[in-house]
């Protein structure tokens, strides 16, 4: 329960952290988000007419003042209104979750599954040794390097350009929901599978070399049996870290390719709002990432216990112990916190 | 020699640019307006998709004039008065005549049509016309409602009688009647002018009710608007191709950022037409079955104004010296196409008052060297130009809404760099731009343009109490060229026509005789279209206009 509370209390401070950081940040730079949409010379306003709607704004107080207000009201639930639309930044966001919800959850799990895919049968047993699959091992351990170095929104067009101009086989516009998720979610999901696959990858090998595997081979185990038996369970703690840590790629993919696609959402709104500098429109989706990317790394930590035995008996207080199930038996496996920590230096 | 390599490649990249594009100009008919060439009897019915770049934020007609507001603006409410996009002559349209004014143009009196009403079934009266120009010439600070900038001198209005209206102003207002005609004058119901400026903010668009040829029937904030044509619409300006209500059924309004996705989309014939196809992309619109449409926007070119009460610049020498080092043609060569010419004056060739001041920007770059020594710009051992220890340094501010800026000013950096020039690029967002560009010492050039089809446009841009792109009048409020400032203010008090045609001319010799302003290319708006579409035009400076569109089956 203390190690909870611990963590609970270290998520605020983050929280904390971030929207003061945000804050200082956006507020350091020239100019505001009044000066933005009025000071733009289009609308051919006098200095006299912009100081004017500068006050009715209240963007003429001074940047702590305004900070502490800003502050005092995230803490009561009002997130204030877009300087841009003047739409009220809670109905902004509620409009753009559901849809950057769905596709941020299609993107990971397509994500897993590929990441697993190319895994699994790179490292597969039956392509080790022979020579005439050398060649399909060396080309599926070559792909995640390879995915990993594309850039999100390069990838966004080149699907765009080649599934939707060149073949027509999904249109950008007018597509149904399932169809428009198609190419967005393959977007999301290339660059988040393979840093997922290569730690996979490297964990499989690393567990494979171990004692108890070849063990389990001399009596007779088949490959599959051994890899997902004994070997996965092993080797998925690392990738499960790297998926937490995932999370800050998969909202930046979002902005990404939501803007590629022309799809609302949060990433498409954080684009907008960050070209028309939106002070509070940001601030809330920096508290919103903020409070997820702490969820979902808390949720992680938590998941260990649940997938390692021996951290369940390092960690007597774990709180995930009743979640735990105790039929497939546990092998010793990889030194745990050192992959953990290759993993974060990447 | 060491540039005697540079002009070979750009005579290649001229040419590989300026064929394709001839023939696609050829084939829409000029750059003026009206996708022209007739394919038949005009159809009803359709839904025409429009991918625009950039999503709109606001509705509220006086603060319309970014192109994604406008572009709704435009097919949502009627004007007063129409200005012919190609004569740029003003017509009847809600007004039944053109208005009567007085000798010194302080009063203007219109008569309205009767049968003109708003989609919620309110009438055009008298009343409700007053109520939109006292919104429109005075603002609302308390709404974070603004003036509108093309209506100067405004005092009130006066409801005559039913359907007449007069305008009174405090001086000479000889602009008001072509302003009246643009998108920032478009009329709303009563109802909508009520709104605050939050309230004509994206949300709520379907509750902006002008009495154009098209309602708002759907709204995804952000990614999509959907028009409706208006059945009982039947007050079109006369010179309109027909009559009654608009051709197509709807128009599917779509965001799409990324400029090879729009690009994409419509020569995969997935949208119909898409606003802001980039230069380089031109090209591609030659194919068969698709076509461009390069509108002019009638006003102050894409131009370098430079900041002469800045120290670097005070010297009309050193000003003269960069437009003889800068080389427009190799920019316009390298970058944009034949939907960009080169510009002859700070106005469009195409604009109302427009002289021929070509003679003062000769590119020589002797020339330029021999200025800079006069005005005492000396070349140190390195080549890099200096006076009394000051390194002759300019920063130019980039300017985010026109096409290719940042390309611009590169190489416009590399051209003065031959002559010990040093050019910097300011760096940042909008916000951060438009905090620099009021602030003396930060810029020494300014990079922009503005489209309005009247002699108020050449005000707008360079007069301290406007755009001030010169920066001739600083915050303290003094002003260092005075000439040029009562100039300018002449160009919109003289009440008759003649006048303000002589007063913008001797406004603009005054600028180039002082090397002001280094004006760039004739700056278009550029729309690609599938050749289903027919019957396309743009308002005055560029804003599409769909009431004749129409499409083939």
């Amino acid at each position: 329960m203390r190690y909870l509370l611990r963590r609970i209390g270290g998520a605020l401070l983050v929280l904390v952290l971030a929207f003061t950081a945000a804050y200082v940040l956006l507020a350091a730079l020239p100019g505001d988000a009044v000066l933005a949409r009025y000071g733009n010379p289009d609308l051919g306003l006098t200095a006299d007419q912009l100081a004017e709607i500068r006050a009715a704004y209240g963007a003429d107080r001074s940047a702590i003042v305004q900070y502490l207000d800003t502050a005092v009201s995230f803490l009561r639930g009002d997130l204030g209104y877009s300087v841009q639309s003047g739409a009220a930044v809670s109905a902004l966001l509620a409009e753009a979750l559901p849809s950057t919800l769905t596709l941020a959850a299609l993107g990971l799990l397509v994500a897993l599954v590929l990441a697993v895919l190319i895994a699994f049968t790179a490292t597969h047993g039956s392509l080790r040794g022979g020579r005439p699959t050398a060649w399909l091992r060396s080309a599926l351990r070559g792909l995640p390097p390879l995915m990993v170095s594309l850039p999100v929104f390069w990838i966004g067009i080149m699907l765009i350009q080649v599934f939707s101009f060149q073949l027509g086989l999904v249109p950008v516009l007018n597509a149904g929901p399932v169809q428009s998720l198609i190419l967005p979610v393959a977007t999301l999901a290339i660059p988040i599978a393979a840093p997922l696959a290569q730690v996979l990858i490297r964990s499989i090998d690393e567990v494979s070399a171990q004692p108890f595997v070849a063990v389990a081979r001399s009596r007779g185990a088949s490959a599959w049996w051994l890899l997902w038996r004994t070997v996965a369970r092993n080797a998925l703690l690392p990738a499960l870290t790297m998926a937490g840590l995932l999370f800050g790629e998969l909202v930046g993919g979002a902005v990404v390719t939501e803007a590629v696609f022309g799809r609302m959402g949060v990433g498409q709104l954080t684009a907008q709002a960050v070209a028309a500098r939106d002070t509070p429109v940001l601030m809330a989706v920096v508290v919103l990432s903020t409070v997820v990317f702490v969820l979902v790394n808390l949720i992680v930590d938590l998941l260990y216990p649940v997938l390692d035995a021996r951290l369940r008996r390092t960690d007597a207080t774990g709180p995930a112990r009743t979640g735990a199930t105790s039929s497939a038996p546990v092998a010793p496996a990889s030194p745990e916190p050192a992959e953990r920590s290759e993993v974060t230096a990447r | 020699m060491p540039a005697a390599p540079r002009p070979t490649r750009r005579t290649a990249l001229a040419l590989g640019l300026a064929v394709p594009a001839a023939v696609t100009m050829a084939a829409c008919g000029g750059s003026g307006s009206g996708s022209g060439e007739a394919g038949g009897e005009p159809q009803q019915g359709g839904t025409l998709t429009y991918l625009e770049p950039q999503t709109w934020s606001t509705l509220y007609p006086p603060a319309g004039g970014f192109y994604p507001n406008g572009g709704v603006i435009n097919n949502l409410t009627d004007r007063l008065l129409h200005q012919n996009p190609e004569s740029l002559e003003l017509e009847p349209w809600i007004a039944a005549a053109l208005p009567e004014v007085n000798e010194d143009a302080t009063e203007y009196t219109f008569t309205l049509r009767e049968d003109a009403t708003y989609s919620d079934g309110t009438p055009i009266d008298a009343e409700n016309v007053v109520k939109n120009f006292d919104l429109y010439g005075r603002g609302d600070a308390e709404r974070a409602l603004t003036v509108s900038e093309a209506i100067n001198n405004y005092d009130r209005g006066e409801v005559v009688d039913a359907t007449t209206v007069r305008f009174h102003f405090t001086a000479p207002a000889p602009g008001f009647a072509q302003a009246v005609s643009t998108i920032n004058s478009g009329l709303l119901s009563n109802a909508t002018l009520d709104r605050s400026g939050e309230e004509f903010g994206p949300g709520n668009a379907r509750d902006i009710i002008g009495s154009g040829p098209f309602v708002i029937v759907e709204e995804e904030i952000g990614t999509r608007l959907r028009l409706a044509a208006r059945e009982d619409y039947a007050w079109a300006p006369a010179s309109l191709q027909h009559e009654g209500r608009a051709h197509l059924d709807e128009i599917d309004i779509v965001v799409a950022a990324e400029d090879s996705v729009r690009v994409g989309t419509v020569t995969s014939q997935q949208a119909h037409i898409a606003r802001q196809i980039e230069a380089p992309d031109e090209a591609q619109f030659e194919a068969e079955g698709l076509a461009l449409h390069a509108a002019s926007t009638n006003g102050v070119n894409n131009s370098l104004s430079f900041r002469f009460r800045d120290p670097a610049l005070e010297d009309v020498r050193t000003r003269q010296a960069l437009i003889a080092a800068i080389d427009r043609q190799a920019i316009v060569d390298a970058l944009f196409s034949d939907s960009y010419p080169l510009a002859t004056g700070i106005l469009a060739t195409t604009a109302l008052g427009y002289v021929d001041t070509s003679e003062n920007y000769v590119h020589d770059l002797e020339q330029a060297a021999s200025l800079l020594d006069e005005a005492g710009w000396e070349a140190g051992p390195d080549g890099a130009r200096s006076k009394d220890g000051e390194a002759l340094t300019l920063t130019f501010n980039e300017a985010l809404p026109q096409p290719r800026s940042r390309e611009v000013v590169t190489l416009i950096q590399e051209q003065l760099a031959e002559l010990g020039i040093a050019v910097e690029l300011l760096p940042g967002d909008q916000a951060a731009q438009d905090a620099a560009r009021t602030e003396p010492g930060t810029l020494q050039v300014y990079h922009s343009m503005v489209g309005r089809a009247d002699h108020d446009v050449l005000k707008s841009q360079l007069s301290s109490d406007n755009r001030n792109a010169l920066l001739n009048g600083h915050p303290d409020g003094s002003v260092g060229d005075e000439e040029l400032d009562e100039l300018l203010a002449q160009i919109a008090s003289t009440p008759e026509e003649e006048g303000r045609a002589e007063a913008s001319a001797a406004a603009q010799a005054h600028v180039a005789e002082q090397a002001y302003v280094l004006p760039l290319f004739e700056e278009p708006q550029v729309f690609g279209y599938v050749e289903t579409v027919q019957g396309f035009a743009t308002e005055s400076v560029g804003r599409p206009t769909f009431y004749d569109t129409w499409l083939t089956s």
